[in-house]
């Protein structure tokens, strides 16, 4: 392929000069039409023709040959990402947000939508991007051959915060993501500790419940992330702050400090310890 | 030519120059005793009547028929209008009348005067006359419920007029110094209790037409809360902050406590009729939410619910529908106040329409109030005899 290029630099090249020290009669062969006709026309059609067939030769294992080992679905909404594994069946097997962590080596078909307005996924460093369209389906299989954490970013403007959208996607070792993912699929943890307890009472007393599902308690909520393991992910806020007690507890107050305009109101109400206790609850939710 | 404007800019000048003088030497009587010349009172209510019919122009006037807003009116016109204009029965106030000008006797007035135009002036009050604006500018609701009682103002007696005003009080049952006994301890209280009485009742149902919230059994912290709210101005109204503004701290304890103490107030018949469909949808919103709607349930803040509650969350059953839709009306608009509580409710009414409001307010209405252990397969609610 690059002795094939290199070829017809030179050939391109040997001319453009032949033409510049020649004299004139003797160079006058180039302008033929039939000359003309076969440099220009023919030749550059056949090489293309055969470098396209010959792209899709290699690029056939791409779309859709290699049969995925794990389905996740990942909606776009403003501004963060809804991530849902899919059993066999197509049923959800559990629901987590901004953090999508998958088998390393291992195709893995995602599966995108919109909730709301156009976002477009994309992890940098293992594939390029694809549109999460309102009403459109869009499916993307690739793999991530080293265990690793990559970033990813929303690649289409969707309102303020969307330099506020991003999301880890954490490539682990097979074995480790079996025993992460069935963690995944149980309730949270009953805490036993006082604080904790106290945590939790405060974050169903104060109506978290109504917009986030921390499974195995009141709180089922469907209208931001799911919190059964918030504690678990490496960032809070779509990749907006790193996950421990002090940024939860910013976040919960500040929201619409941190990252104006996002649909969570600021919980300014909350006394700070009263704020703490829920923040220990999140953070003990791994 | 030039000379001439000239001469025309001196006389000016002399003008200007002699009235700043006159002001300056205080021989002008400012006296209201000393009243208008006739030609000086023409002239200014020629302007005033002139600039109230201009500004009120393109005014839509809603319906002014329903009793719940003749009643929130006129409880409004007793405690903040009648002792300057009078009022069916009751003669202005003394002092009132040595006003310049002196306010008019409404009940033969208000009809020179067209709803819209009652409407602005109420709303933005008078320059050089004793009439203030409206405390809560965002609240035109509460300025068409006074309206609403002008409109009635004419043709209503001494005996409606104390009916539309002072509710339970009115029909003889006064106030029994039993009922205020818990008050006797605290100087003023007694008449703080006695203004909420007027509307809201001693049993805190308000007059079982969705004129006045219910209060029966609410927190204690959320009422004194809301007291506070709108005696800082936080929570906008031209009716509540200057009653609760005229309150101590203590006062609001003591009053949020008396009415967070009734438990066994009787559940009001519901006032507006709903269909099936419609409070179904109620429940939906109210249960569950709709998430694809971006809307939250309400009852894990406002219950009914088992989980623990904030106790600064209102409870919403049995609630007047009328009320519940206003309130998460003046959400929508943004006139709701601005306190750390009511942002966090602005994000959750973001996406309520007003047949999710209705649907919603409907449904509440017609849940049980205050029900700590609910009995299971209870009979329907039978009649709640007085």
């Amino acid at each position: 392929m690059f002795t094939g290029g290199a070829l017809i630099f030179l050939l391109v090249i040997g001319l453009t000069v032949l033409t510049i020290i020649l004299p004139q009669e003797r160079r006058r062969w180039l302008a033929q039409q039939n000359v003309v006709i076969a440099g220009g026309i023919v030749f550059p059609v056949a090489v293309l023709s055969l470098l396209l067939g010959y792209g899709f030769f290699v690029t056939r294992g791409h779309v859709g040959a290699e049969e995925p080992t794990l389905r996740i679905e990942v909606i776009g909404e403003q501004w963060w990402w809804r991530v849902r594994y899919l059993d066999e069946s197509g049923g959800v097997r559990f629901a987590t947000a901004n953090e999508i962590r998958v088998p390393a080596g291992e195709p893995v078909e995602f599966i995108l939508k919109s909730a709301d307005v156009i976002h477009s996924f994309w992890v940098p460093s293992l594939a390029g991007k694809l549109d999460m369209v309102p009403g459109k389906v869009n499916t993307y299989t690739f793999s991530a051959d080293k265990p690793g954490v990559y970033r990813g970013q929303c690649a289409e403007y969707c309102g303020a915060q969307h330099a506020l959208m991003a999301f880890y996607l954490v490539a682990m070792e097979p074995g480790s993501f079996d025993a992460w993912a069935a963690g995944q699929a149980d309730p949270a943890w009953d805490r036993v500790a006082a604080e904790l307890k106290y945590g939790r009472d405060l974050f169903i007393a104060n109506g978290c419940g109504a917009c986030h599902t921390v499974r195995g308690t009141p709180a089922t909520g469907d209208l931001g992330p799911d919190l059964t393991h918030v504690g678990g992910r490496l960032s809070i806020g779509a990749g907006t702050l790193p996950t421990n007690i002090g940024t939860l507890a910013g976040w919960i107050s500040s929201t619409q400090h941190v990252k104006p305009g996002v649909s969570m109101p600021s919980f300014g109400n909350l006394e700070s310890r009263d704020l703490r206790a829920i923040a220990a609850y999140l953070e003990s939710l791994e | 030519m030039a000379r001439r404007l000239k001469t025309i800019g001196f006389f000016l000048l002399f003008v200007g120059l002699g009235g700043f003088l006159f002001a300056w030497s205080g021989l002008y009587n400012v006296a209201a005793s000393a009243g208008h010349w006739a030609i000086t009172r023409w002239f200014l209510t020629f302007g005033m009547e002139n600039s109230v019919e201009t500004q009120s122009v393109g005014l839509k006037v809603p319906p002014l028929d329903d009793l719940a807003m003749i009643q929130r009116g006129a409880s409004h016109y007793f405690g903040g209008c009648m002792s300057c204009h009078g009022a069916p029965g009751e003669a202005r106030s003394v002092v009132a009348k040595q006003m310049l000008p002196a306010p008019p006797y409404l009940p033969d007035k208000v009809d020179e005067w067209r709803a819209d135009e009652l409407f602005w002036i109420v709303k933005h009050g008078l320059k050089y006359t004793g009439m203030p604006a409206w405390a809560a500018q965002e609240r035109d609701d509460e300025v068409w419920s006074v309206v609403a009682f002008l409109a009635r103002l004419p043709e209503i007696g001494p005996d409606e007029y104390r009916e539309l005003t002072q509710g339970e009080q009115a029909s003889g049952t006064e106030t029994t110094a039993e009922q205020l006994q818990p008050f006797s301890l605290g100087d003023g209280s007694t008449d703080a209790l006695v203004k909420c009485i007027r509307c809201h009742g001693s049993n805190g149902t308000g007059r079982g037409t969705g004129a006045f919230p219910r209060l029966a059994g609410q927190s204690a912290e959320y009422l004194y809360s809301a007291l506070q709210d709108y005696a800082l101005g936080l929570r906008p109204s031209g009716i509540m902050q200057p009653i609760a503004a005229d309150l101590t701290e203590e006062e609001m304890r003591t009053l949020a406590a008396y009415y967070a103490g009734i438990e066994d107030a009787p559940s009001a018949d519901p006032q507006l009729p709903a269909d099936r469909e419609v409070l179904r949808r109620g429940e939906a919103i109210a249960t569950e939410g709709i998430s694809d709607q971006g809307i939250p349930a309400c009852a894990n803040c406002h219950g009914p619910t088992t989980a623990p509650r904030n106790p600064r969350y209102p409870s919403l059953s049995g609630q007047y529908a009328s009320y519940i839709a206003q309130q998460l009306r003046l959400w929508k608009q943004d006139a709701r106040g601005n306190t750390e509580y009511s942002r966090i409710m602005a994000a959750a009414v973001r996406n309520l329409d007003e047949e999710d409001i209705e649907a919603v307010s409907l449904y509440y209405e017609r849940l049980q109030t205050m029900a700590p252990d609910p009995e299971p397969n209870g009979p329907a609610s039978g009649p709640t005899g007085e």
